[in-house]
């Protein structure tokens, strides 16, 4: 097991050096960089001013060699550095530092509801086959997968303007430590819709799963050992259905994040997802590449924990 | 079914078909498809309405009843001629007229459903009905082309990742593996950014190359099974290459895979694509739904009718989608289930 982690955390890091080269190149593909993106409209830097064009680009790194950039960045990288912000010319950790709270506030509540929601409903819909609650389960969850968590986000909201149920705010940023009653209604929205859209997939898979395993010789053992109903359908069959769902839980988090980047844009939380999409546009490389790493590093991470897990839900399986 | 021999097969007076595979051929297709219809109701449901929106998208032209940017005005009821010589608004605005006075026509804007409008106008007056089923359009083109590249593309190099494996798998893999630790999202962002105005072409590529991550996984690993099987290593007894093995051989032993992979992803790329148009980022110049879900935000509880059909036209053309393509892969290979 040790040595599996080991070669597993190595291959994790030759794929982030992927993934830094990568967004490395793609943004330098870019139309138009953070010189006469931003500062061209804002300093009337125009192309009548080339003088200020170089010096801003200088100043910025931007006129050195491409692949002179590259190694410098590497060499930063290596030492956790992830580069400063052309905008603010603060680094890009404490450009983070502040966002990454309301990022991990609303996808912990979209984590949490996704996956508490939707594994009981994927058990009774299974265990309760069909009757009419199943039929209502998956047509839900089947409805689900098929909508885009912005047009669940916006239906939520539509009702909640038409009915006057509560103020949505925008404007305001409260953490749940700070003023819990506003974050709460804050979240509220943005957190279902996107815990639905999460679960919806989860549900369906772990009901079919569900479905194999009860009808397998081992429960029927365990039924006939005169083990209480819900200790079957939980030790015995849900521990077993699990293992393919975790798979797809790795996958999971990144749909998170994905949807996250449109939550946080409807709802103006200021998070991670909605940085990443200001930065881009922006053009300011350090900061857009260096959440691309973390967040890649993020998603390795889980699938790496994902299949550490496989081997306590399945003990049959021996990494070595 | 099958009869034991050609005498058995013999004995039976003609008009009695021994299989199925008897049946002349259209007949044949009319009770599979009537068999998949009754064994399968929630794909014979996805299947109609995959039908109805390749209907919308092809026919277009024939049902949209207006052109998607027209916009539509009225005479304005309260509007007065200017006195001769004093035709200038602005002189006219001065003079006490209000802005409602002045102008002879005003844009039908925010319409609810209507005889004339059956899904009401946008803030622009256009006909929201018609710009649905001009949306239908390009949500089936990116669908279908995004996942036929995907296919396409992933099929290639999955199937010389699994067949050679070594190096050549290795590094393969390494760049899957490294495409897909990026969000969807973020990915397409990167990629549709490029271009200021990103055309059509460039999202269809985006969500192909996306799709092409997971195609060469899922093709890999079907090749990786068969690789193995004697037949293979039979035909290479014979001398036969590798490019003849992989095309003749191993290729047409993942079609099933393939034919799976093509039909799941559409409703996926139809989804990543709303999603883009949503944020501002999508294809320019075009209708599509995403940017109508976008465009009726604004004063959501007084018009919600764009944002509200346009939705609902997005979940049921991705619903349909799904249910065939899920139905497809049952029928096909069950044991992908959750891939």
């Amino acid at each position: 097991m040790g040595r599996y982690i080991a070669r597993r955390l190595l291959l994790n890091l030759l794929v982030l050096w992927i993934v830094a080269t990568l967004v490395f190149f793609a943004v330098r593909l870019l139309k138009g960089d953070y010189v006469n993106e931003r500062l061209g409209a804002n300093l009337e830097l125009s192309a009548n001013n080339p003088v200020a064009i170089k010096q801003a680009r200088h100043e910025l790194g931007l006129d050195k060699p491409k692949w002179q950039q590259y190694f410098d960045y590497l060499g930063q990288l290596a030492r956790g550095n992830l580069g400063k912000s052309f905008e603010t010319r603060r680094t890009t950790w404490t450009e983070l530092g502040e966002r990454i709270p309301f990022t991990l506030e609303l996808g912990t509540l979209i984590a949490l509801l996704s996956f508490g929601v939707a594994i009981p409903v994927g058990v009774i819909s299974a265990v309760r086959q069909d009757t009419w609650a199943d039929y209502v389960l998956r047509g839900f969850s089947i409805l689900s997968v098929a909508t885009p968590v912005f047009f669940i986000a916006i239906v939520m909201t539509f009702i909640t303007l038409k009915y006057h149920l509560f103020t949505i705010e925008i404007v305001k940023a409260p953490h749940f430590w700070t003023d819990p009653r506003a974050a709460f209604f804050k979240y509220l929205i943005p957190a279902i819709s996107g815990g639905i859209a999460g679960g919806a997939g989860i549900m369906r898979l772990l009901r079919s799963q569900m479905l194999e395993v009860l009808r397998m010789d081992y429960v029927r053992t365990a039924r006939a050992k005169g083990i209480a109903p819900n200790g079957v359908i939980l030790r015995h069959a849900l521990k077993n259905a699990m293992i393919p769902v975790l798979t797809v839980m790795g996958l999971t988090v990144s749909g998170i994040i994905g949807g996250q980047i449109i939550l946080e844009n409807m709802f103006g939380i200021r998070g991670v997802g909605n940085y990443l999409l200001y930065t881009i546009t922006n053009r300011d490389y350090p900061p857009f590449q260096g959440t691309v790493i973390i967040i890649a590093f993020v998603v390795v991470t889980v699938n790496l924990l994902v299949d550490i897990m496989y081997a306590w839900f399945d003990p049959r399986i021996r990494y070595t | 079914m099958a009869m034991a021999g050609s005498e058995a097969a013999a004995a039976l007076p003609e008009f009695i078909p021994a299989s199925v595979h008897d049946l002349p051929a259209g007949r044949r297709v009319l009770i599979r498809t009537a068999r998949f219809m009754r064994k399968r109701k929630l794909g014979a449901f996805g299947v109609v309405l995959v039908i109805v929106v390749l209907v919308a998208a092809i026919l277009s032209p024939v049902l949209q009843r207006y052109d998607d940017n027209r916009q539509f005005v009225v005479r304005n009821p309260s509007y007065q001629a200017a006195p001769s010589g004093g035709g200038n608004i602005l002189a006219q605005l001065q003079a006490g007229k209000t802005a409602n006075d002045v102008s002879e026509f005003v844009t039908q804007r925010f319409e609810s459903p209507n005889g004339a409008h059956w899904l009401g106008t946008d803030s622009f007056g256009r006909d929201i009905y018609a710009r649905i089923i001009v949306g239908a359009r390009l949500a089936a083109l990116i669908g279908i082309f995004a996942s036929l590249i995907a296919v396409t593309t992933g099929t290639l190099c999955g199937v010389i990742s699994g067949y050679f494996g070594g190096l050549v798998d290795l590094v393969v893999q390494r760049v899957v593996d490294g495409v897909q630790a990026f969000p969807a999202l973020v990915l397409l962002l990167l990629i549709v950014q490029v271009f200021k105005t990103p055309p059509l072409w460039v999202t269809i590529a985006a969500l192909g190359f996306l799709g092409w991550a997971t195609s060469v996984r899922v093709v890999r690993s079907a090749v990786l099974s068969v690789r193995e099987q004697p037949f293979i290593e039979a035909a290479r007894s014979c001398g036969a290459t590798d490019i003849r093995l992989m095309l003749a051989h191993v290729l047409p032993n993942v079609v099933a895979v393939i034919l799976i992979l093509f039909s799941i992803g559409i409703g996926a790329y139809i989804l990543a694509e709303a999603a883009l148009s949503f944020l501002g980022l999508g294809p320019q110049g075009v209708t599509t739904w995403g940017k109508m879900v976008e465009a009726g935000r604004n004063g959501l509880d007084l018009h919600p009718w764009e944002s509200l059909f346009s939705g609902a036209a997005i979940t049921i053309a991705v619903l349909g989608f799904n249910l065939a393509g899920d139905a497809l892969r049952d029928e096909l290979d069950p044991r992908l289930r959750g891939r």
